[in-house]
């Protein structure tokens, strides 16, 4: 029967002001998953351990924490497996990162629930209600397949670098609810949906650190859909509202005008105002030799290249 | 005879970092490697045009991947996002042959070559940290880093996605450690190795930027390094152009000289100074440079 050391994150606000760590020892049967373990601990060992949890099944979204400072579902990891990956029979195990811990395992969720209805997670049709039902295809259901699998564990924020360095980012999986529905061909709001989701803390805030994706446990890729919320903007053309935006439109006429990025059109074409207040940083740059020339620079066969931009459709 | 590869350095490379090309292609006879050039290869798009045109930022990069295939060779990186976003599309069109035809239709309507999906991307990290990498260093007789502290810095888009990057574990990369104690450094760790430098928000949301680039830039720091050592341009810029203006953001002094991963392995092969061109970085690289003794 293996045994195993579990070393967990304790906040008792009751009792101390200060987090600490305890040690609990286990014998176990091999299959027992994380969720099991502390809630056998809870049974047997300390009935003041707390952990938020429902389904145990990989559905309900309120066990997520962090293995050995990875986010996981608890009640989709087996302990023997971190054991195995980590060549230790020590298994640490914390709350999920950039939420307030309440108590132990349980952390402050409402920020994560603000987040989610400032996007309108719920469909907004055009119209009156029709008198049957709205049949969508599946061709159509498939552009939103991804995202609809979303079941809210906020394991795509406990690692989201925007969200730690700025709390009102909006964040992966409210924007992956956003595109749930933006996506929607039965949605009437896509252009709305676009404005509201851009400017400040919106998807031009992401920084692509990519850890939404590699963490989410259903295989959402939050990130994915940030991007195509993105994509949406564009092709509703609010793409000039926002410095973001102007980013990746600087992109395009880079690529357009010589094929490579101009990276000195990219820096007042983004940020027009505030290029023009860093004189002083932009000299120091000029010094280095990093203001490149700004004119175009350009790859060989470039009529490929205008012909793509030209014909390529956009699908989103 | 030499292993040869697509070359795409990338768009920062080539202009804003010419530093980090330079040094590349010095490096690549002594690892008996040759880069051949693309000159028709646009930009990847860097993860923006994707995030305007998704269906165009697959088409490009294919074009790109393309040329690779009709030279018969495999691409060869020296930057995360190029890296990303180049893997990212050929996995897209490897996965679905649907998806790949219909962006070869694309190509032929716009008299460009049809690829076939043969061609793999790899990254000069992700060549030199494995075995014969590291035979191909030793061969050199490198003179070393004479103990020179470094903290290795990944940034975010060579790990992440695994499912598209897969070289190592994201969460417990060993690469750049692996080639820094191969050449006679020590390595100063510290967790936030792999974090974001905040680059692809400096421009448009800096105040976020900076507050992110702080965090590996303090660590690093308090791990006691005498520099960073990046396989990033990106990161690169993020980390050195910027320190300034992180350090005055966060109230913070950190002092971190940064260099490429290229400018460390030739300066522990002895690499002449005309070629690493550190005049070009924006903190002084005077330190790094006695402590080795180059």
């Amino acid at each position: 029967m293996p045994q195993t050391t579990f070393d967990i994150f304790r906040y008792q606000p009751d009792f101390a002001d200060e987090s600490y760590r305890q040690s609990y020892a286990l014998d176990h049967e091999p299959e027992l998953t994380i969720l099991d373990a502390v809630l056998r601990l809870q049974n047997e060992q300390d009935g003041t351990l707390a952990v938020r949890y429902s389904c145990r099944s990989a559905i309900c979204g309120s066990c997520a924490c962090r293995v050995n400072g990875k986010t996981v579902l608890a009640c989709m990891t087996q302990v023997e497996d971190v054991k195995k990956e980590f060549g230790s029979d020590t298994v640490q195990v914390d709350p999920i990162g950039n939420f307030a811990p309440i108590k132990d395992l349980v952390v402050d969720m409402d920020p994560f629930w603000e987040k989610f209805k400032s996007v309108k997670p719920f469909l907004v049709p055009d119209g009156p209600a029709p008198e049957k039902e709205r049949i969508v295809s599946k061709e159509a259901m498939q552009k939103i397949y991804n995202e609809s699998k979303c079941i809210l564990c906020a394991a795509c924020y406990s690692e989201c670098n925007s969200f730690a360095a700025d709390e009102e980012f909006v964040g992966p999986a409210a924007f992956v609810w956003g595109y749930r529905f933006a996506g929607d061909e039965r949605d009437g709001q896509r252009k709305a949906r676009a404005k509201l989701y851009s400017g400040q803390h919106g998807v031009w805030d992401c920084t692509r650190c990519m850890y939404c994706n590699e963490r989410c446990p259903k295989g959402v890729d939050p990130r994915d859909a940030i991007e195509k919320l993105g994509g949406i903007a564009f092709n509703e053309g609010i793409s000039w509202a926002d410095s973001g935006a102007r980013h990746a439109k600087a992109f395009l006429i880079s690529v357009r005008t010589g094929g490579k990025l101009n990276e000195t059109l990219l820096v007042p074409f983004t940020a027009p105002i505030q290029s023009q207040m860093d004189m002083p940083f932009a000299l120091r740059m000029l010094r280095k030799g990093k203001a490149p020339s700004p004119i175009p620079h350009r790859v060989k066969k470039r009529s490929e290249v205008n012909k793509l931009m030209k014909n390529v459709k956009e699908t989103i | 005879m030499a292993q040869k590869f697509a070359y795409y350095p990338g768009c920062v490379a080539e202009f804003s970092s010419k530093e980090l090309n330079a040094t590349t292609k010095a490096l690549a006879p002594m690892l008996d490697i040759e880069l051949l050039p693309m000159p028709a290869a646009t930009c990847c798009g860097a993860g923006d045009i994707a995030e305007a045109k998704p269906n165009l930022y697959l088409t490009l990069n294919v074009r790109i991947l393309s040329q690779a295939e009709e030279m018969g060779a495999d691409v060869m990186t020296i930057c995360n996002v190029c890296t990303l976003n180049l893997r990212r599309a050929n996995k897209i069109v490897k996965d679905d042959p649907r998806i790949l035809e219909a962006v070869n239709e694309e190509l032929i309507k716009a008299g460009a070559r049809p690829y076939e999906g043969t061609r793999e991307v790899t990254h000069l990290l992700w060549f030199l940290a494995t075995e014969e990498g590291l035979s191909l260093l030793e061969k050199q007789g490198p003179k070393g880093l004479n103990g020179l502290r470094v903290a290795p810095y990944y940034g975010c888009q060579l790990l992440r996605p695994s499912s598209v990057m897969g070289f190592e574990d994201p969460d417990r990369p060993q690469s750049l450690e692996r080639l820094i104690r191969a050449l006679g450094g020590e390595v100063a760790d510290y967790e936030a190795k792999s974090r974001c430098c905040g680059f692809p928000i400096i421009l448009a949301r800096e105040a976020v930027a900076l507050k992110e680039s702080h965090v590996a830039l303090s660590q690093a720091r308090d791990a006691g390094a005498d520099c960073m050592v990046t396989p990033c341009p990106l990161c690169h810029l993020a980390m050195d152009a910027y320190q300034s203006k992180a350090e005055a953001a966060n109230d913070a002094e950190y002092n971190m000289p940064v260099l490429h991963l290229p400018q460390l392995i030739g300066m522990a092969l002895g690499m002449d100074q005309s070629i690493l061109q550190f005049k070009r970085h924006m903190v002084s690289m005077d330190n790094v440079v006695e402590i080795v003794g180059a």
